[in-house]
């Protein structure tokens, strides 16, 4: 597993649509604590879309395939949540154009473009509490690995994963700025945003997946 | 709250295929995206203008399609947004070689869906800008915006860049226009009871008998203050004051003046408004040119009513004066 086919690429998202369904009350109660509660069911509301339409998504290309999850992601996740997903998605298809496979390198790019897009579409940083705080450590490790040539997916997997669950603690006791989460200000001190844990969530069911265990 | 609903799933999807039987020859339907549009555009000489925000609204936007108007709107559900899939398909159906202008009111999800409905038409070639409309002063931020709301004065905009469009003014031109209409027009609202979508069943905020919400939203959001009914003229003095003095407006200013009713309120409680605001007008010495007394802008069927000034010139004095026909006609 050097290289990343649009067999690799499926395969992770219908991994990740199968997590998002399966943690809908587990999501939503962690928005409960600071936020309003409904991020789980929004989140498997569009995931449960693209599962019903995954036979009839176009795999003509990887690109064709993540721009087709990102509509589907974006017009069926509710709320604000749709257009950050969907356009993390969107960058990614449209940053994979032309690419039959992947490096980690074209991953890093692609997941750099995504971080931008986030942060273009709803206004977050780094540090602003939000998913953006575990994309950005997760693209490191793919950057990371691009330059120095390191094309062992499988570490590059487990790293990404560990990263991500770290930044559920790392992120607790930050005060969320940015998401439904900072409409309570000083009351999301203490409580882990919904958002990473989704991340770090679908990472570790994708690690599972591919046989990749944390600990390996 | 009794409504003619039958199921309240369909609710925007009947009221859609009643304005296009309507308007027979006038406009395609796409109900796959609640998208209609002019039958005779796109044109490979004029810029599309389009507009989508929730439904609940009307006659904004989608009976503000025709001629010099909007060439096509993409609604969402009532005061939901339109899902980007929506946008992107309104954005693919007006593709024109002139470009395509849209335009947002200043609401987060309308702005987001259509922000990324944008990135994705760009993608595929095609030249698309958007602006955004923020003429409501009663707030800064609120439940669903960061800045200023967009509300009535959303019509002024779009009739300015309508006319134009049909003149054929290219698509920086327009940009150039709306910042302009944006730049002078002012507005706020007053809600004296709350209101009902159809799917949810209940109102959407309490509000006491004697109790007024000035400032409030188009969505019900809140606004300046909950304060206690009193008459009419004293309400209109508020809403006058805040949006007169605003930009501000000044003695020897030539202007537009609406009456906008929130969707429950009838035309005659909006002449009596219309009177004092024309009074008011008069005693800070702006020239009334256009007037505008009616529904532009709703919320369902909110009993209340807002005010929007619009600060003209020679130019914007024509094109609010050229002809428009859309699916709203009041004879």
């Amino acid at each position: 597993m050097t290289q990343i086919t649009i067999n690799d690429v499926e395969r992770a998202v219908q991994t990740a649509a199968a997590t998002a369904l399966q943690n809908i009350q587990y999501f939503s109660e962690l928005d409960a604590a600071a936020g309003d509660a409904d991020f789980g069911v929004s989140l498997g509301s569009g995931f449960k879309a693209l599962q019903e339409q995954w036979d009839d998504l176009d795999r003509s290309s990887i690109s064709s395939f993540l721009l087709k999850v990102s509509v589907l992601i974006t017009s069926n996740v509710g709320g604000c949540s749709g257009p950050i997903w969907g356009t993390g998605f969107m960058r990614a298809g449209m940053l994979s154009k032309e690419k039959d496979e992947l490096t980690l390198g074209d991953l890093a790019e692609m997941l750099a473009g995504s971080i931008d897009g986030i942060k273009k579409r709803g206004g977050a940083e780094e540090g602003d509490k939000t998913l953006l705080d575990a994309l950005i450590p997760i693209q490191k490790v793919l950057a990371d690995a691009a330059a120095n040539d390191d094309d062992d997916t499988r570490k590059a997997l487990q790293e990404c994963t560990r990263v991500a669950n770290e930044a559920i603690e790392r992120t607790r006791d930050w005060t969320a700025k940015r998401g439904r989460q900072s409409f309570t200000g000083e009351r999301s001190k203490g409580t882990v945003d919904p958002g990473i844990v989704a991340i770090a969530t679908m990472l570790n069911d994708i690690s599972a997946e591919f046989g990749v265990s944390e600990s390996q | 709250m009794k409504k003619f609903v039958n199921d309240p799933e369909n609710f925007v999807a009947e009221m859609m295929e009643g304005v296009h039987l309507a308007n027979p020859g006038m406009f395609n339907y796409e109900p796959k995206y609640n998208l209609i549009s002019r039958a005779d555009r796109p044109s490979p000489d004029h810029v599309s203008i389009v507009q989508g925000s929730g439904s609940g609204h009307e006659p904004a936007h989608i009976m503000a399609v025709g001629p010099g108007m909007l060439d096509a709107a993409s609604p969402g559900g009532v005061f939901s947004a339109p899902p980007m899939d929506y946008c992107l398909e309104c954005i693919k159906a007006m593709n024109s070689l002139k470009g395509v202008l849209v335009l947002i009111n200043n609401y987060q999800g309308d702005r987001m869906n259509w922000d990324m409905a944008i990135e994705m038409a760009e993608a595929e070639g095609i030249d698309v800008k958007q602006f955004v409309i923020d003429d409501d002063v009663a707030v800064q931020d609120s439940s669903y915006t960061t800045g200023r709301r967009g509300v009535a004065g959303n019509f002024f905009v779009m009739k300015a860049c309508g006319a134009a469009a049909e003149k054929g003014a290219s698509l920086d031109e327009l940009l150039e226009l709306a910042a302009k209409v944006n730049g002078q027009v002012r507005s706020m609202g007053v809600a004296l009871t709350s209101c009902t979508p159809p799917a949810k069943g209940t109102p959407i905020f309490d509000i006491g008998d004697d109790e007024i919400e000035v400032g409030v939203g188009i969505h019900g959001e809140p606004g300046r203050r909950r304060d206690k009914l009193v008459e009419a003229d004293r309400i209109l003095d508020e809403m006058y004051d805040a949006v007169a003095g605003d930009l501000p407006f000044e003695s020897g200013d030539r202007v537009a003046l609406m009456i906008n009713g929130l969707g429950g309120t009838p035309i005659s409680e909006l002449y009596v408004l219309y009177r004092q605001a024309a009074l008011r007008c008069k005693d800070t010495g702006l020239e009334i040119v256009r007037s505008y007394v009616g529904e532009y802008c709703t919320s369902l069927e909110m009993a209340g009513a807002s005010l929007t000034l619009l600060r003209l010139d020679d130019e914007l004095e024509e094109l609010l004066a050229a002809p428009a026909d859309c699916a709203v006609r009041v004879f």
